[in-house]
């Protein structure tokens, strides 16, 4: 019994723990007799082939922990994807820098706003935290609301001179990555906004998102520019190629983005306020108005934070394919969602988290790897995906041990009961006849 | 075969148009056992739900199953039912031994059982819902509608009640529900039927319609397994009465035998000593006042004004009970205050001498208001999550500190809170969902408690709790009182009322109709401002 349990409570990391075996199982051998699927360039790869999807679905985690989804993440990253290459190889005003600058100046300005206002009231409040004195401090929000509105305009006003002076030299590895998450984080608030305050279902929401964000990306492409190319050494810098590096030779750069994703916001699920609001009210909204948490204002926050991944997702694309396209995301939100919910994060939501999300993700990369290690036909991968998604959705929903109580019940209720007295429960048949067909005319 | 059935239908009109014509046509002579089981016992995980009891059921009686939630009712119930099939015992329904592997074994049989949670589809009509599964179909395929619709009507105008069958199921009132689930359980020509609290959400008018029905259906023969909460209740209804407690039966006897103290006692153990309101410990102050409050909410019939110029006044210390029936505008009394309303508030809340714009629970929270809304498991806890998170929940904002939560000082709060309301408990880390009903509302208050509010409001405070925990309440009620806090209590069970209340404020259609004092207020004034017709009556004229 107790091992059942143990079993069921350590049943995410079993998946990953066959797949392991299975992979080094049947790798190939190199000529000097050592295991391709376990050696260390084989295993970082795998990390950096998941890094894209994994940083989408550390934010769609957040989202659907909410009880919400976000299809729109696919589209946002191919549009934040067209963004970063323009950027990187165009100079001078074109759609991207128009849309990027003043963009990113609103959004850097309102966001060190609220973060300043957010550390001001803190400190406000740290001489007397505690029951019966929060009130009086809550109140009054007026008296620290003039600094970081200050903080912010100064903020904005140097955000918007250093992505300018960039504009006529073409923008940097920094410039694009803050630029395009920053154009991704505003769409995502488009979404949590329309959500939030429209009231509309998270999945029309984000599907309307989806298709226009593709529709923005085309646009912003231009038409006979449907693919913006980043050839190394002749229109993008130096730098920009760090992000598809090895950091020090250990850990490529993209999947440090991604742990360091993972790492941080499952920090935040589990040790601030705001993680502990986003699961009470992906458990129970109701409950969670009533008990007075803002619920528009986490809920807003988690849509932010999807696009902001999105849009990072997107420049690390761009490092690693050498190009950004408006359909460089297609079908992405369905690879994450379905890492999410193979993670275990129900699509109720309120249950799961980011390690979870975490294994989802390695599952489904070490597979494509094993595969392709094998030889085998991409499609048959897809085919294996949707059987993963299944097999494992059905071990996490349905709970291992009642699988089995329930199996065994079954088994002994046939062996077991007497034929004879399991058909006296019945009436005798003649009654029984009756029944089928005379309960609705019995009425009168 | 349509037209087959539906002679036979004319001529068992024709036969007998006023009795319900349920089976047991054998004519089986009254006092007949229809239905025993012997040494039922059953465990959940280790532990025991039911030890080895003992029960029978006669031919057209009302047989009371009583007990403390976790006594066993529900399983009994259920495993009677053929809801849970693996037991121990044996159970015979007219002599035969059953084995009912599963619900719809258990209706071929005869038995059918309304459980206290309503089984109804809301977006369908009542007909839908009363043949759901069942639906008569033309030549297989098709539905037929109209057929269906009129044997729904039948049934329906045989208990008597004007319901369009046609009509959706979410738009009718849940007494109204009760009484479609309790047509579908006749249309499955029910001999036993089971009832569990059926009337936990109904007003007193709708429980009366429900006795009558449930005392015509004994007479026409079918035999009825009844549990409640409430005492007088079942002393009024029920012919023999059987009480479990830690899943034994203690005592099984007619209801002549049995007085209302004795019923308790055996419930609980041991003898309750009735709880009364303490010294009153006002200064006169008024924490609350609400002044022409009116509500208009969007029903399907466009806007309509659900609060007519509602004004009170709550003092310090003050318990301000809220009466009326089911619909009257109680809730959203409540509600309105708290911010939550659905729909468009009027007037004005002043909270403490300032007047308060109350736009959400935030404010109301900020403002040192709580509501303990009056459906637990909805809108009052996350049933997933442990004791210790629920109680913290509203209060992990004022005790973190730049958003990063303060575990141990969470904890704390919830342990302090868990020890003062007696909350029984395996700890903190319990699922809130495993507690009992009234123990889950200890939790509820607790959560709000712990906010330290200066006004409570609290919305059936004791629904669907059973006696001990009920008496817990009242005293924790009184101490909050006493403490200073203003209260304002809304309940459906008239002696609450007049136990809990230092004032009460009677609400009949959405209109107050009356304020009467504690030493005024008797179960017949009340009902006679809270009744229908006579909102005409001044204002508070016996306050």
């Amino acid at each position: 019994m107790k091992a059942l349990r143990l079993l069921s409570q350590t049943k995410l990391y079993w998946g990953l723990l066959i797949i392991v075996l299975i992979g080094a199982l049947t790798s190939p051998y190199t000529s000097s007799g050592s295991n391709i699927f376990l050696s260390y360039e084989n295993l970082t790869d795998v990390l950096r082939q998941v890094s894209i999807t994994g940083l989408v679905a550390t934010g769609m985690t957040m989202v659907i922990l909410l009880g919400g989804i976000d299809l729109s993440v696919g589209s946002v990253m191919g549009f934040a994807t067209v963004i970063c290459a323009m950027l990187l190889t165009m100079r001078g005003w074109n759609a991207a820098s128009v849309m990027g600058v003043p963009v990113t100046t609103i959004v850097i300005g309102a966001a060190v706003a609220l973060i300043a206002r957010f550390i001001f009231s803190g400190l406000a409040r740290s001489h007397d935290v505690g029951a019966g004195q929060r009130r009086n401090i809550a109140l009054s929000p007026s008296r620290s609301l003039w600094i970081p509105s200050l903080l912010g305009l100064v903020a904005a006003i140097a955000v918007a001179w250093w992505t300018a002076s960039q504009v006529p030299t073409r923008f940097g590895v920094l410039g694009v990555l803050v630029v395009s998450s920053c154009l991704a984080l505003a769409l995502g608030a488009i979404n949590g906004l329309l959500i939030v305050t429209g009231r509309l279902q998270p999945f029309i929401a984000t599907l309307a998102m989806m298709v226009s964000a593709l529709g923005i990306a085309r646009l912003t492409a231009g038409q006979d520019n449907a693919v913006v190319p980043v050839y190394t050494g002749t229109n993008a810098t130096e730098a920009f190629e760090f992000l598809r590096s090895m950091l020090w030779g250990v850990l490529p750069v993209p999947s440090v983005f991604f742990l360091a994703a993972i790492i941080l916001f499952g920090a935040i699920l589990r040790f601030t306020t705001f993680g502990r609001y986003a699961y009470a009210i992906g458990g129970n909204v109701e409950a969670a108005k009533l008990s007075g948490i803002k619920v528009a204002q986490v809920q807003l926050t988690a849509y932010l934070l999807s696009g902001l991944l999105a849009g990072i997702a997107g420049v690390l694309f761009v490092a690693q394919y050498r190009q950004g396209k408006p359909d460089a995301g297609t079908g992405l939100e369905l690879d994450a969602i379905a890492a999410v919910v193979i993670g275990g994060t129900s699509l109720m939501g309120g249950r799961g988290g980011l390690a979870g999300t975490f294994v989802g993700v390695l599952i489904f990369g070490l597979l494509s790897d094993i595969l392709q290690l094998q030889n085998i036909d991409s499609n048959v991968q897809l085919l294996m995906k949707g059987l993963i998604i299944v097999c494992t959705v059905l071990v996490q929903e349905q709970n291992l041990g009642q699988l089995i109580a329930r199996w065994r019940f079954s088994r002994t209720r046939e062996g077991g009961a007497d034929p004879k007295t399991a058909e006296s429960a019945r009436l005798p048949s003649a009654a029984k006849a009756q029944f089928a067909r005379e309960d609705l005319d019995e009425a009168s | 075969m349509e037209t087959r059935s539906l002679g036979e239908h004319e001529r068992s009109t024709s036969q007998s148009p006023r009795v319900i014509a349920l089976a047991n046509r054998a004519g089986a002579p009254a006092g007949h056992v229809v239905l025993s089981a012997e040494r039922i016992s059953k465990s959940f995980a280790g532990v025991r739900a039911l030890q080895s009891v003992d029960f029978d059921l006669r031919h057209g009686e009302v047989h009371a199953l009583m007990g403390e939630n976790g006594a066993g009712k529900s399983t009994l119930m259920k495993i009677l039912a053929g809801v849970h099939a693996s037991y121990e015992g044996t159970i015979e329904v007219d002599g035969t031994q059953a084995a009912f592997t599963g619900v719809r074994d258990a209706e071929e049989a005869g038995v059918a059982i309304i459980h206290q949670e309503l089984n109804l589809v809301p977006e369908l009509s009542v007909a839908d819902n009363i043949f759901l599964g069942r639906e008569p179909l033309i030549a297989g395929v098709l539905l037929d509608r109209r057929r269906m619709v009129r044997a729904a009507e039948r049934l329906l105008e045989r208990l008597g009640v004007a319901i369009d069958p046609e009509s959706r199921v979410a738009g009718l009132r849940v007494g109204e529900q009760q009484l479609v689930e309790i047509a579908k359980a006749l249309s499955l020509r029910a001999r036993i039927l089971i009832m569990d609290e059926p009337t936990s959400a109904l007003s007193a008018s709708e429980c009366e319609t429900l006795f009558k029905i449930v005392r015509q259906l004994a007479i026409d023969g079918v035999a009825i397994i009844y549990t409640s909460h409430r005492i007088e209740e079942v002393l009024d209804l029920a012919d023999r009465v059987t009480v479990l407690r830690d899943g034994k039966r203690v005592v099984t006897a007619p209801i002549g035998e049995l007085s209302h103290g004795a019923i308790i006692s055996a419930m609980v153990g041991r003898e309750l000593a009735a709880s009364d309101r303490g010294a009153a410990v006002q200064d006169g102050a008024v924490v609350l006042s609400v002044r022409n409050l009116t509500l208009d909410t969007l029903g399907p019939h466009g806007w309509r004004r659900t609060l007519h110029g509602v004004s009170l006044e709550l003092k310090r210390g003050e318990i301000l009970g809220i009466g009326g029936l089911l619909g009257s505008g109680r809730t959203e009394i409540l509600e309105s205050i708290f911010g939550v309303q659905r729909g468009w508030r009027g007037g004005s809340i002043v909270v403490n001498g300032e007047t308060a714009d109350i736009r959400s629970p935030v404010d109301a929270y900020r403002l040192g208001l709580a509501l303990v809304s009056e459906d637990r498991k909805e809108r009052g806890l996350h049933l997933y999550e442990s004791i210790g998170d629920n109680i913290a929940l509203p209060s992990i904002g004022a005790l973190s500190q730049f958003g990063l939560r303060a575990f141990a000082r969470e904890r704390a709060l919830a342990r302090g809170m868990v020890r003062q309301l007696a909350v029984r408990c395996t700890g903190i880390g319990q699922q809130a969902a495993s507690l009992s009903g009234g123990n889950q509302q200890k939790v509820v208050i607790g959560k709000w408690l712990a906010t330290e509010p200066r006004i409570l409001l609290l919305d059936e405070p004791t629904r669907g709790i059973d006696v001990g925990a009920k008496q817990e309440i009242y005293k924790l009620i009184f101490d909050l009182a006493a403490q200073g806090l203003g209260i304002i209590v809304v309940t459906s069970e008239m002696p609450e009322l007049l136990l809990l209340s230092d004032r009460i404020l009677v609400m009949c259609e959405g209109r107050q109709t009356g304020l009467l004092r504690r030493e005024n207020a008797t179960e017949e004034t009340v009902m006679r401002f809270a009744a229908p017709g006579m909102a005409a009556w001044p204002h508070g004229t016996a306050s």
